[in-house]
């Protein structure tokens, strides 16, 4: 059995009202445009009150700032901010998982620079993996460090950058050993993203809108202190930082709000086949978000689920996609990115936003291949 | 709690008794003995001493070792009458039947093993009804995976037992299928992981070939995602009515009996389609119970209408919570 059963206890259900209460208070339906799960807007002011609750840093340590609770309860709070529209955009990949990475594998000064101020919502992450020849196959990637008085100098081009011009700080995967050497010759350093010789290019995205960008390295200076974890350790941290990506709820909910607004706007009313979309989705929703419960539970009992992870999020980014050609083909509705109606705001995101489900954070292709090598545990 | 000494005794029961040749022998005679002999000696057809999600576990090991006899029918007439009939016992899905003073004339159609068993539960209105099989006329009928589903006339049959229920046998019966299908989907994605490991073509395993790989993953998935629904559904019907539930794994398992039997099939190739091979133990039962007690279609439609009338604002709750909401 590759996955357990396993239900909310009373602790983490009173967490949920609590996170429930917080965002009809704090940002009432109909107040605020909503974004689509995890590609919501970013707004420094709303992860600074998330953090005044104590739901930034979740999983982190009390003596850096973090509230020592587990993958669970952190579960709990993300599922609902998805699912409401949040703006999460600020302090998403420090809390999802760049916290988590140096908390692992940081040193103490590097835990105490940055982990309370991530638990602060203050500062903001973006991630350095991906290059124009190493996309899918992360290993190949030419981003070098070379050894230089106190630190490191960094050259090299990462790609898709997603938020580096709004944010403080990216973690770069380079090479700083031998180019024959393609896993042990890699290692992990925490760049500021203002730092002399680094620049920001935008990639606009298919809509015009600005998400992605190209981050060109030339000799930009990193200092001993900044290398994250161990020289040559490089590629099974990012292992390990990347099963912190997959298949929690923003693999499943990124179109959830297309679908609660289309039975907002009475759709439904109108014919049996709603009705029969509206049945399907919600029992896969139900059994989806059980089997990625379950993912969390695993990670709080100190297993390693990589390949349920790997399953989940494989299964749920489909259905993302799913749940959306399953609406364009019961309305009859033009999707507009400046609509004053919701419903086509929404739609129009989610047409523009949806091939990226099943490619962002590993391809559907790589995970499949991850599950098969585990799949004798069935 | 679960009852895993329970659930272990059990699988170790079924995997001795349903071999390969004992559930084709049932196929030709419509029964077995010594498989029906073996549970009930060691108590498991009496469901009513059993939790219910432990019952329901006790259906997913039935599905797994497609085990030949009425399991289900057993569970349900407990869970319906709150008590133990005793013997085999059927319960009727179906049919026409009416009170003619004290006694039950009209037909019940599909009544799992109608032909072998004492009695047959129907439910009338909202009683529950033990009828002795005994003075029906039979009329032997099966479905696609050649488990008797007869047709059975009672005239002025006079009742054992008449007990009121409240208890849906429809939404009863969903769980036991739901159940038995997570159990299938289980044996069936483990028959073909093992298989694409040893089938050797262009002179490697055939689960070394990507496109292979493909379908093993998406049966591994139908078959924890309907693993993950019967579990929920049991645990939320050991502690409330759990239609939601119910209804979201029967949606699910009928669904999977699709997607999961057409990779399976696609993995093992002409070999699957032999009656030689144990594949169709499970891919013809996943055929056939996808439609009983309801199939996709129907289980959606009402969990539809039920997401429809409890509206937007209620969506997400009803996600995470189920039939606690509604």
């Amino acid at each position: 059995m590759l996955f357990e059963a396993t239900d909310l206890t009373a602790e983490e259900l009173e967490l949920q009202t609590e996170v429930r209460a917080f965002l009809e208070a704090e940002l009432p339906r109909g107040t605020f445009h909503p974004g689509l799960g995890m590609g919501a807007p970013r707004d420094r002011e709303f992860s600074r009150k998330l953090a005044a609750r104590d739901w930034i840093g979740m999983t982190l340590p009390a003596r850096y700032g973090g509230h020592d609770r587990g993958a669970v309860d952190r579960f709990v709070v993300t599922e609902e901010l998805l699912r409401w529209g949040a703006p999460v955009g600020h302090h998403w990949v420090a809390d999802r998982q760049t916290g988590p990475v140096i908390n692992r594998f940081g040193s103490d000064e590097q835990k105490q620079r940055f982990l309370p101020a991530i638990c602060r919502g203050e500062i903001s992450f973006a991630i350095g993996m991906s290059e124009p020849e190493a996309g899918s196959d992360l290993a190949a990637v030419r981003t070098r460090a070379t050894k230089t008085g106190g630190g490191w100098l960094l050259s090299g081009t990462k790609v898709w950058t997603s938020g580096a011009h709004e944010s403080d700080w990216f973690v770069v995967l380079c090479r700083t050993g031998e180019d024959e050497d393609r896993h042990r010759g890699l290692s992990q350093l925490i760049v500021d993203l203002h730092s002399d010789g680094l620049t920001i290019s935008p990639i606009a995205f298919l809509s015009g809108a600005r998400d992605f960008n190209e981050v060109v390295l030339e000799e930009v200076f990193v200092p001993d202190g900044l290398v994250l974890g161990e020289i040559g350790q490089g590629w099974a941290q990012n292992t390990s930082e990347l099963a912190y990506e997959r298949g929690g709820p923003e693999r499943w909910l990124s179109t959830y709000l297309l679908v609660e607004q289309f039975l907002r706007d009475g759709g439904p009313a109108a014919e049996e086949r709603a009705l029969l979309f509206l049945g399907r989705a919600t029992a896969r929703w139900w059994a989806l978000r059980r089997m990625s419960l379950s993912v969390a539970r695993m990670i709080d009992a100190g297993e390693a689920p990589a390949v349920q992870s790997a399953l989940v999020k494989e299964m749920g980014t489909r259905f993302e996609q799913d749940l959306l050609y399953g609406i364009l083909e019961l309305v009859d509705c033009e999707p507009g990115l400046e609509a004053a109606d919701p419903f086509q705001r929404l739609l129009a995101e989610a047409v523009l936003s949806a091939p990226s489900f099943t490619i962002r954070g590993g391809t559907n292709e790589i995970l499949r291949s991850v599950a098969a090598k585990g799949l004798s545990a069935l | 709690m679960t009852d895993w000494l329970l659930l272990d005794s059990a699988r170790r029961l079924l995997a001795d008794t349903c071999t390969y040749e004992a559930v084709q022998a049932a196929e030709t005679t419509g029964w077995s003995d010594p498989i029906w002999g073996a549970l009930q000696r060691s108590g498991y057809t009496d469901m009513t001493s059993i939790e219910l999600e432990d019952a329901v576990g006790l259906l997913t090991l039935a599905g797994e070792h497609a085990a030949p006899v009425p399991l289900a029918e057993a569970t349900l007439a407990g869970w319906l009458l709150g008590t133990a009939p005793g013997g085999r016992v059927s319960v009727a899905p179906g049919g026409e039947l009416r009170f003619d003073g004290g006694a039950v004339t009209g037909t019940s159609r599909r009544v799992p093993w109608g032909r072998a068993v004492e009695r047959v539960v129907v439910v009338i209105d909202d009683r529950a009804v033990v009828l002795p099989a005994a003075g029906a006329t039979i009329e032997p009928q099966a479905n696609l995976a050649g488990e008797p589903r007869d047709l059975l006339r009672f005239d002025r049959a006079r009742p054992e037992d008449i007990r009121p229920t409240d208890q849906d046998v429809r939404e009863l019966g969903a769980l036991t299928r739901a159940a038995m299908m997570s159990g299938a989907l289980t044996a069936m994605a483990r028959l073909t992981i093992a298989y694409a490991g040893e089938r050797r073509q262009f002179g490697r395993p055939i689960a070394g070939f990507q496109a292979v790989q493909q379908h093993l993953v998406s049966i591994a998935q139908d078959a924890s995602l309907v693993a993950m629904a019967v579990q929920g559904a049991a645990r939320a019907a050991q502690q409330r009515r759990a239609g939601f539930e119910i209804a979201a794994a029967k949606v699910l398992a009928s669904q999977a009996a699709l997607t999961a039997t057409r990779a399976a099939h696609q993995v093992h190739g002409a070999m699957g389609m032999t009656q030689e091979y144990r594949l169709h133990h499970f891919s013809r039962r996943l055929w056939v119970w996808r439609s009983e007690y309801g199939d996709e279609q129907y289980w959606s439609r009402r969990l539809g209408e039920a997401v429809a009338e409890a509206g937007a604002d209620q969506l997400y709750p009803l996600i995470t919570g189920g039939s606690a909401v509604i």
